[in-house]
């Protein structure tokens, strides 16, 4: 059970991460455009649209990577306060009501609308337009992976359930990787415990 | 039961109430029903599941209940095509599309770690400044935060190196904390952030204005900061005792120390008289020619923008292109324009040139003149038929205006006193802040200085600055394969967390605006005949009330759709409102229990400092946040000056 927990986890990771690299690409092929446009004066027309896609397909398709690592936004007034248990209840229940019936709804209207569009085989429109039906298929398969992962996610909250405690996840980068931040700036462990004696000072002196 | 949890249920418990006691419950219309839907999402919210996805489920099952009052048969089918379509408008707005880039850009450049030197030499620069370490503290959190913009890592990385330095000198550990929580959070407000882009794509207001006008209320806000801690540092020495002598001694090279006790402790005369061998420092001359050049750097960059805007202001005035405005015309008009900010807003140096005496015109080198015209001519040539030529030979070098004069000799006369004052100890310094804080500098006002002047759009400014994140990280030899991925993935996931919010938040606002609920907001606000500024300050407050229990993308996407529109019945500037809105967000990240800032200090900190202390630290911060939005709100032009002098 954890073994297809994980390799799930793996898949959505692999999937997002990949089309993550998209931003390398949008980053360069704005930079030639703008060096393009401006200095050689050859504009492209294309550009705007491709550059549309690439952020588009970039956003969607991390869409279960950030859900698999936990990176979507809560409100955390509350839930960080909660036992496990009551988290993981809280999460199950509001997977049920909210979270499968606007995925499965994405997904499957995504579907048809992406349907629609290669029936016409649908291109941008620009003097020098780009296939648009392959974008719109972005929709459903980034719903299908989110989906996935939101089984997956519910799994987990059986998990909690019954053993009290989250089961772990797979590792990935960190914002705030305050290892990583320590060692880029060469402060240690020790360095921070040593600082104690100033505080102990300052409190005892007020 | 914990004192947090109280806090929320407290809260929830008071929504919920207020919706029992106020809801027409006999007679419910749609309308109400969105009220409901409106309160149901804040407590749904505050439960703590994904906030993308309750907006999405929630608006989902909204916009089919309201579907289904018209036509039961059609509103599944009708449910689906509203979602899909407001998802793939968010795929292809091209407003969002600059997020990824900035966050790309942020990421990069937060792992060029450049942050210690950056720190280490805006402090020694400071170092005579009561309470310098607070001030640098501030000053490499503003210049930091604006260039990542992520509160987190700059409030950890500062609570690494500021914070001990701090408690070391004798700092008083609440304004410590204060102060790097405050700062870190200065990247949201000062532009490029990527909170006005949310703002922009929000409420339909164009970014660039958004970031025109944050301009100065973010540097406002810093230069508060900066203002309060030198207050309290003079009044209060105990808070922030001035460094020992000791500590702000700079380590000079040996042939260095030689010349400045020898010949001049002064870097110009000083490395002139090593120079000219007057007496032997012991080096080649070639090390000091290097450190000759680097003590003219100012003066260069000085007289070379002096004549460069020289020759911008004499050139003629441009011939009318009537084939069509192509590149090359748009970019010789912008340039002026951007020059004339720098002498201090006078506008349009053409127009003003014509004004002036002919006879300031005699100082005018006829070569310069003889140029000009032969440089015109081929970007009006290929364009212009031959008839329209004819004022091309008109065209005659401008008479240099009077304001160019009095700028240069203010401005070499402030050169001059700081080159009395270049002592090396300050080259020292000098050469440290052209490794760290010019470079970081630069990239900013590139890429802000291209989109405030309409150079580039928001979308390409944030493309090339992430290329120069890129150029950054491999200048501090950083740049590998393992900065670059994790920078991908980390832009993946934050890109996907901002943007999927904005599909949940689209697709509820959506079933928000079906069932009515904003007519019923704007007829009840209508109802009470407040004032404009009555509506101002009432918006304000429950926005400031809003940062409490939830996070600023959260009220941004949710909220501002339903202020935007009442913006007009009462005559405000929606550019405006988003200033103001920008500003009170701050305390969002200062005000307990979420106060993001304060928990990721608390991370690094040493055991002992408590966070109450930390949270203590912060108050006076956000009493600044609050006087600088009233300062703002009574004088708007601070905000809007920018923008509509420039976008007129």
């Amino acid at each position: 059970m954890k073994k297809l927990l994980f390799t799930i986890d793996k898949v959505s990771t692999f999937v997002g991460r990949m089309f993550g690299w998209t931003i390398v690409g949008l980053t360069l092929l704005i930079s030639w455009e703008v060096f393009s446009r401006y200095v050689l004066n050859t504009p492209h027309a294309w550009v705007l649209d491709a550059q549309i896609m690439l952020y588009g397909v970039l956003f969607m398709m991390a869409g279960a990577y950030t859900l698999a690592h936990g990176g979507h936004v809560r409100g955390d007034v509350l839930y960080g306060f909660f036992e496990p248990r009551t988290q993981a209840a809280l999460d199950l229940l509001l997977y049920i009501v909210f979270f499968l019936p606007g995925i499965f709804a994405l997904t499957y209207a995504g579907w048809g609308y992406a349907g629609d569009s290669f029936a016409i085989r649908e291109n941008t429109f620009s003097p020098e337009p780009l296939p648009l039906y392959p974008f719109k298929y972005v929709i459903p398969v980034a719903g299908f992976f989110l989906l996935l992962q939101g089984l997956v996610e519910i799994a987990r909250c059986v998990i909690c359930l019954r053993d009290g405690e989250w089961p772990s996840r797979v590792e990935d980068v960190e914002e705030v990787d305050v290892d990583k931040l320590k060692k880029m700036v060469d402060v240690k462990d020790e360095d921070i415990a040593r600082l104690d004696e100033y505080v102990v000072k300052q409190e005892a002196k007020q | 039961m914990k004192k947090e949890l109280r806090f929320g249920f407290a809260l929830m418990a008071i929504i919920l109430t207020a919706v029992v006691l106020f809801m027409p419950w006999g007679h419910m219309t749609n309308g109400h029903l969105g009220l409901l839907m409106l309160a149901l999402i804040v407590v749904a919210i505050m439960l703590g599941f994904p906030t993308a996805f309750t907006l999405m489920g929630m608006g989902v099952i909204f916009t089919w209940i309201a579907y289904r009052s018209v036509n039961p048969d059609l509103a599944v089918e009708q449910t689906l095509d509203l979602m899909v379509q407001r998802a793939y408008g968010v795929m292809s707005n091209d407003v969002l599309i600059s997020i990824p880039l900035f966050v790309f850009m942020g990421y990069l450049v937060e792992r060029s770690n450049l942050i210690k030197a950056l720190f280490h030499s805006i402090h020694l620069a400071m170092a005579r400044i009561p309470g310098s370490l607070a001030v640098a503290t501030l000053i490499t959190c503003a210049i930091f935060a604006t260039a990542t913009g992520i509160v987190g890592a700059v409030v950890t990385l500062m609570g690494l190196l500021a914070f001990p330095a701090m408690l070391r000198a004798g700092y008083d550990i609440k304004l410590s904390a204060g102060t790097i929580t405050a700062g870190g959070c200065l990247g949201i407000l000062i532009p490029p952030s990527v909170l006005l882009i949310v703002y922009g794509a929000t409420a339909g207001v164009s970014v660039v204005q958004l970031y025109a006008g944050a301009f100065f209320p973010g540097i406002m806000l810093a230069g508060l900061y900066v203002a309060y801690v030198i207050i309290m540092a003079k009044l209060k020495p105990q808070l922030a005792p001035p460094l020992p002598m000791e500590e702000r001694v700079i380590p000079l090279a040996d042939w260095v120390k030689n010349v400045s006790e020898t010949i001049s402790n002064k870097s110009l005369p000083g490395l002139l008289g090593a120079l000219k061998g007057k007496r032997n420092a012991g080096v080649s001359s070639g090390k000091i020619v290097r450190q000759l050049i680097i003590a003219l750097l100012p003066a260069i960059v000085w007289f070379g923008a002096m004549g460069l805007t020289y020759r911008v202001v004499t050139a003629p005035p441009e011939v009318v292109d009537t084939q069509g405005l192509q590149e090359m015309g748009a970019a010789d008009e912008g340039a002026p324009a951007m020059e004339s900010q720098d002498s201090g807003g006078v506008q349009e140096p053409q127009a003003e040139g014509v004004q002036e005496p002919p006879a300031d015109g005699v100082q005018e080198p006829p070569a310069e003149g003889a140029r000009e015209p032969a440089g015109a001519a081929p970007a009006a040539k290929p364009a212009a038929p031959a008839a329209q030529a004819a004022p091309a030979p008109a065209a005659q070098a401008q008479p240099v205006p009077t304001w160019f004069w009095l700028t240069f000799g203010i401005g070499t006369g402030a050169l001059a006193l700081f080159y009395a004052l270049f002592t090396f100890a300050r080259l020292e310094v000098f050469k440290m802040l052209l490794s760290s804080f010019f470079p970081l500098a630069m990239l900013i006002v590139a890429v802000l200085g291209s989109i405030v002047f309409g150079l580039a759009t928001p979308t390409e400014a944030a493309a090339v600055g992430a290329l120069g994140g890129f150029l950054l990280a491999a200048a501090y030899k950083q740049l590998n394969f393992g900065v670059v991925r994790d920078s991908v993935f980390l832009t993946a996931k934050t890109s996907a967390m901002v943007c999927w919010l904005f599909v949940g938040s689209s697709i509820f606002s959506a079933a928000f605006a079906l069932l009515g609920g904003q007519e019923v907001i704007e007829t009840w606000v209508l109802s009470l005949n407040m004032t404009p500024t009555q509506f101002m300050l009432l918006s304000q407050f429950i926005i400031f009330i809003l940062g409490w229990p939830l996070e600023w993308t959260e009220i941004i996407v949710i909220f501002m759709p339903i202020f935007i529109p009442l913006l007009a019945h009462f005559n405000i500037d929606p550019l405006f409102f988003g200033l103001l809105v920008a500003l009170n967000l701050q305390t969002a990240f200062l005000s307990p229990p979420v106060a993001m800032a304060a928990f990721y200090l608390k991370g690094v900190s040493p055991p002992h400092v408590t966070l109450n202390q930390i949270f203590a630290g912060m108050m006076p911060f956000m009493a600044i946040q609050v006087l600088a939005m009233a300062l703002l709100y009574m004088w708007p032009e601070i905000g809007l000056w920018l923008p509509h002098t420039l976008y007129k």
